[in-house]
């Protein structure tokens, strides 16, 4: 039960969803868009959300697609994590969507709002950090396309009533070696203790992590230190890990201590395995 | 299904269509126009003193028809012991504990003003376990504990302390009993508090009619509980109350107590006797709602060098929570079979039942049976270690048998007990313990396996009852009428297959009524401690009785013979030295009626009552008595994969054996066991209440806590000994609660053998193997 009344607008174009946006800000409605809905449900029927107007983005083309075009793989924000895992264009993101929630809540969880929600995990980000992944986004009446790191750092910073309408991808990312590894207190549907996503392109690792931090990351430090060739794997994962960008999480899934632990022996077998894959 | 041969097959139960095609409903299915809604208000501390409440904006919100705080209703309620308010008084002494019901026009807007509600709150020092709350001087939860009006007799709370009660086992001679143990093992266990998760929270609805009759719907495993302590509290004549419960979505002892249907009565109450609901969110189901009590004991073992037990001395602290309600009950519970199912001469026993400011505990799935259960078998398991014997081979030797006592000096006997030694032998091949409790798996992984006994008997109340009314349709079909309430086990078909066996009849000619009306069905005490069958089947076969001495008596008359001479069969009446002549139900079950015209008898009514025979209180000094009518036991064992690097695990096998008595249903038997073991392997793995410093419960949701789920199940494997009880129904054992109770011991010596570390505590987490391992947060 959503303890309070709010009016549904669902947008055919991208053009109305930013005008209707505009309007309702301007009325002090609190517009959210959304389009899965998700955590507007299991937050709002505890108090934790309050809102007096929803756009659904989901009726809006531009952001069901799922497709290549000419070098490059284009996801439309309101597709759902299901429809990625099962289509699979980029392996990598495939499997760390199959891994966030169960099947039911994959069903209606977007890679959109997987990335603009309010819980701290973001998980799908992992994949598109280290992809070089630019976003087309509403900009002010007109569309622009800027690399993903601009606009996501720790979490979604568009200005107010600006939403990311696709995700643009190089096809190349769809076939270099990777692993994505999840790690749970002990219920494999759960929040990671331990989410990592590791992929290998021209020589190099590339690593982000979910879970260890308030917030997902892609660290370049962390990426120096694990590509020095001159140190033991576990020398680079003790190093990489004094440039974590903040405290190690200590909540009621796990301890930092034993988060730490997790890490280390996840990043052993994700970096052991990743060297061993061409 | 063919008549005579219905006791023994896997029969469909009754409801099975209606469940699977969503046409089954569940009290909170029904959609009444007009009705009310109730919302509550909740504490945010453990433990505080109100101050004050203003509802003063929240009575002039939209939709509000009345607002209740517990002055309203000053009442004390309490199964055992009178010490909870429905909704708090003075001072709040649980995080979720109920402070205001909003009662209004929607669920939507009771919600709304739910938070309109102002609540000054001084707190109080929070009482976080047991061991803090047992210390001297610790703060008192309940202040006036002395002058509580007990509900129940022999109970002892120890006034200004926080022990609600203290039940003690005093056997044999504990000083030559540890003079015989050339080998002692101790140590401490702790296991916390969790909840039942029923798929279908709890809830009530309650309507108060203009001539005062009191009418309450409710998904309850207690209906005749609901309608006497309404009564009682309230002072309502006991038939004005009238209790309905159709199916209910899962009970585990959790819908045995009294709480939202009294919340619903007062609500109802103050808006002039309107149709009110009340229904559980998740949240408050996890914690304003009763939960599993939680445990810590000490254990001390004692055995001869040749592997016999000699000596055991145990104290159990049961977390009862902020109020008492069954707790002291647990706590005897744990008592009576404090040893498990082992043969020990001298017992030492001290169970506390101790208040805490943690949600309170109800009964749960086995009775503290599967939490004494994992205390016990930890023991057995390090003392076999230190005596360098099989854990299998140690417990067979140890195995209790008829002609021995158990620790309330109840002697035992094959039927009142059944037969333990071939269960752990068969269990022994159904594991394949010849390979070993201990393997290498490669990959730095180990295979390892882990077992545990497990005895349970009733610990009802000595004068339970239970009845059943028949009565028959023209064409000779029966209806059958008991007040045991459908929580899942399939109970009715149960009743069904049993009165179908007796009568010699096809099960299909045999219609059960699924709903539970207090003012038509005939008492069953409480669909609990896995004794339906046993009493409601008992009461079956009563009623059965009654039918075919009126039947035999009629067909006497119309058949000219004497009833000596008649059997009864396939619905019919006949002449046992020809068969050939007969009369049909049909034609006496509702009178017989000559060529003529000319009628006699009319229908012919069937009833049967059955009440607990020979079962006696405690001996406050001794705990000599005996608790319950017969025992159930049984075997487990619990197979693992263990990373020896990342501490982690998969169950891969879960395995019982248990002593049925005699399987009415076998697929029933198997389901019901399995989701007893996955119950046992969630607690032992993953499930427990996690709190602030202030006492506060952190995880009160799905997303956070925990339960088992598809996909992570293991291998199940189900086996049964048949050792009947004599005095039970065909002689078939109570098993629906028996499936959880080793699972959590089980998994903890199969992880212990392992790791090399001792695993002492619930949930076993990777973590927890980290930390007992050494590993430093």
């Amino acid at each position: 039960m959503i303890p309070f009344n709010f009016d549904y607008y669902r947008p055919d174009t991208l053009e109305e969803a930013t005008r209707a946006y505009r309007e309702l800000d301007s009325r002090s409605l609190e517009p959210v868009y959304y389009s899965g809905g998700s955590e507007i449900i299991s937050m709002a029927r505890v108090h934790n959300i309050y809102t007096k107007a929803v756009i659904d983005l989901k009726a809006i083309p531009e952001c069901n697609v799922l497709e290549f075009r000419e070098d490059r793989l284009f996801i439309g924000s309101s597709v759902t994590l299901s429809r990625i895992s099962e289509e699979n264009p980029y392996p990598l993101l495939s499997k760390a969507c199959s891994r966030i929630a169960d099947h039911t809540m994959q069903c209606r969880i977007t890679i959109g709002g997987n990335l603009g929600g309010t819980i701290i995990y973001r998980e799908a980000s992992l994949p598109l950090l280290l992809s070089d992944c630019e976003v087309i986004v509403t900009s002010s009446g007109s569309l622009s396309r800027v690399p993903l790191a601009e606009v996501f750092r720790e979490r979604l910073l568009l200005p107010r009533g600006e939403f990311i309408v696709q995700f643009v991808i190089r096809k190349e990312y769809a076939a270099v070696p990777y692993v994505h590894v999840k790690k749970t207190r002990n219920e494999k549907i759960d929040y990671p203790l331990v989410s990592v996503a590791a992929l290998k392109k021209d020589g190099r690792i590339r690593l982000a992590l979910s879970g260890v931090c308030p917030f997902p990351f892609r660290s370049a430090d962390i990426e120096d230190r694990l590509n020095d060739m001159n140190d033991s794997w576990g020398i680079r994962i003790d190093k990489a890990l004094e440039y974590l960008p903040a405290p190690i999480l200590n909540d009621i899934s796990g301890s930092n201590g034993y988060r730490k632990f997790v890490l280390k022996n996840t990043l052993l077998n994700t970096l052991r395995t990743l060297e061993a894959m061409h | 299904m063919e008549a005579g041969t219905v006791i023994g097959s896997s029969v469909e139960r009754k409801e099975a269509w209606d469940k699977v095609t969503g046409v089954a409903k569940y009290t909170d299915d029904f959609i009444v126009p007009g009705i009310l809604h109730a919302k509550l208000l909740t504490s945010p501390y453990a433990h505080a003193v109100i101050k004050s409440i203003d509802a003063a904006q929240a009575i002039k919100s939209p939709g509000v028809k009345a607002i209740i705080t517990g002055s309203d209703f000053p009442i004390l309620c309490g199964v055992v012991l009178e010490d909870h308010p429905p909704v708090a008084t003075d001072k709040v002494r649980y995080f979720g504990e109920p402070v205001a019901i909003v009662v209004a026009n929607s669920e939507r807007e009771a919600m709304h003003a739910v938070k309109l509600i102002k609540v000054a709150y001084e707190p109080l020092p929070v009482v976080g376990s047991v061991g803090d709350a047992v210390k001297s001087h610790a703060p008192l939860i309940h202040e006036n504990l002395a002058a509580y009006k007990h509900a129940v007799k022999g109970i002892y709370p120890e006034p200004n302390t926080n022990i609600a009660d203290r039940i003690s086992i005093r056997k044999g001679n504990m000083p030559e009993g540890w003079a015989l143990s050339e080998v002692v093992a101790e140590a401490v266990f702790k296991l916390p508090k969790s909840d039942h998760i029923a798929m279908e929270t709890r809830n009530a609805r309650a309507e108060i009619h203009a001539d005062g009759e009191v009418l309450i719907s409710t998904s309850s495993q207690s209906p005749y509980s609901v309608k006497k302590m309404l009564s009682q509290y309230f002072s309502i004549d006991e038939g004005k109350v009238n209790v309905k419960t159709p199916l209910v979505g899962g009970g585990f002892g959790g819908k045995s107590p009294v709480q939202l249907e009294l919340l619903a009565y007062m609500a109802s109450k103050s808006v002039g006797g309107r149709l009110v609901k009340i229904a559980n969110s998740r949240e408050e189901d996890i914690v304003t709602s009763p939960c599993k009590l939680g445990l810590e004991a000490r254990i001390k073992l004692g055995a001869s060098r040749s592997g016999l037990l000699k000596a055991a001395e145990m104290t159990f602290l049961v977390d009862t929570g902020a109020y008492a309600d069954i707790g002291p009950r647990l706590a005897k519970s744990i008592a009576i079979d404090c040893t498990g199912p082992y043969n020990i001469d001298n017992v030492w026993c001290d169970s506390l039942c101790v208040y805490t400011n943690h949600p309170y505990s109800t009964s749960f799935r086995s009775f503290g049976h599967v939490s004494y259960t994992f205390c016990i078998e930890r023991a057995i398991d390090k003392l076999a270690k230190m005596l360098g014997m099989d854990p299998l081979e140690f417990r067979l030797r140890n195995a209790l048998g008829p002609g021995q006592t158990t620790p309330t000096q109840v002697k035992t006997t094959l039927s009142n007990l059944g037969n333990l030694t071939a269960c752990l032998k068969k269990l022994k091949h159904d594991i394949k313990w010849y390979e070993g409790a201990v393997i290498e798996a490669g990959n730095g992984k180990i295979r390892a396996k882990g077992i545990s006994c497990l005895w349970k008997t009733s610990d009802s109340p000595t004068d339970s009852v239970s009845g059943i009314f028949l009565t028959f349709n023209t064409d000779g079909s029966i209806n059958l009428n008991s007040g045991v309430v459908e929580i899942g086990p399939g109970m009715k078909t149960t009743l069904a297959q049993i009165l179908a066996e007796k009568m010699k009849m096809d099960l299909s000619r045999i219609h059960i009524k699924l709903e539970v009306d207090t003012q038509v069905s005939p008492e069953h005490w409480k669909t609990v401690a896995s004794m339906t069958t046993f009493m409601a089947g008992r009461a079956t076969l009563r009623a059965a009785e009654d039918l075919m001495k009126q039947l035999r008596s009629l067909a006497a008359l119309v058949m000219r013979c004497p009833p000596e001479d008649l059997d009864i069969a396939e619905e019919k009446v006949f002449l046992k030295q020809d068969p050939t002549i007969y009369v049909a139900f049909k034609d006496l079950v509702h009178g017989y009626k000559y060529p003529n015209g000319n009628a006699v008898e009319g229908q012919i009514l069937g009833r049967g009552s059955f009440i607990m025979s020979h079962i006696t209180q405690l001996d406050k000094e001794t705990g000599k008595g005996k608790p319950g009518p017969a025992w159930t036991v049984g075997a487990q064992a619990v197979e693992v994969e263990f990373d020896k690097t990342e501490l982690t695990y998969r169950i891969l096998k879960a395995c019982t054996v248990l002593d049925a008595g005699k399987v009415i249903n076998p697929k029933t038997a198997r389901g019901l066991i399995t989701g007893g073991m996955s119950m046992g392997l969630g607690m032992g793995s993953r499930e427990a209440f996690q709190y602030d410093s202030e006492g506060r419960v952190l995880n009160t949701s799905l997303r956070t806590y925990k339960v088992m789920h598809i996909g992570e199940e293991p291998e199940y494997i189900v086996d049964f000994v048949e050792t009947p009880q004599i005095d039970a129904p065909y002689g078939a054992r109570g098993i629906s609660e028996h499936g959880i109770i080793g699972m959590p011991a089980a998994l903890a010596n199969a992880l212990s053998a392992a790791s090399g570390a001792e695993l002492d505590e619930l949930p076993i987490t990777p973590e927890y193997i980290w930390k007992i391992k050494g590993g430093q947060a």
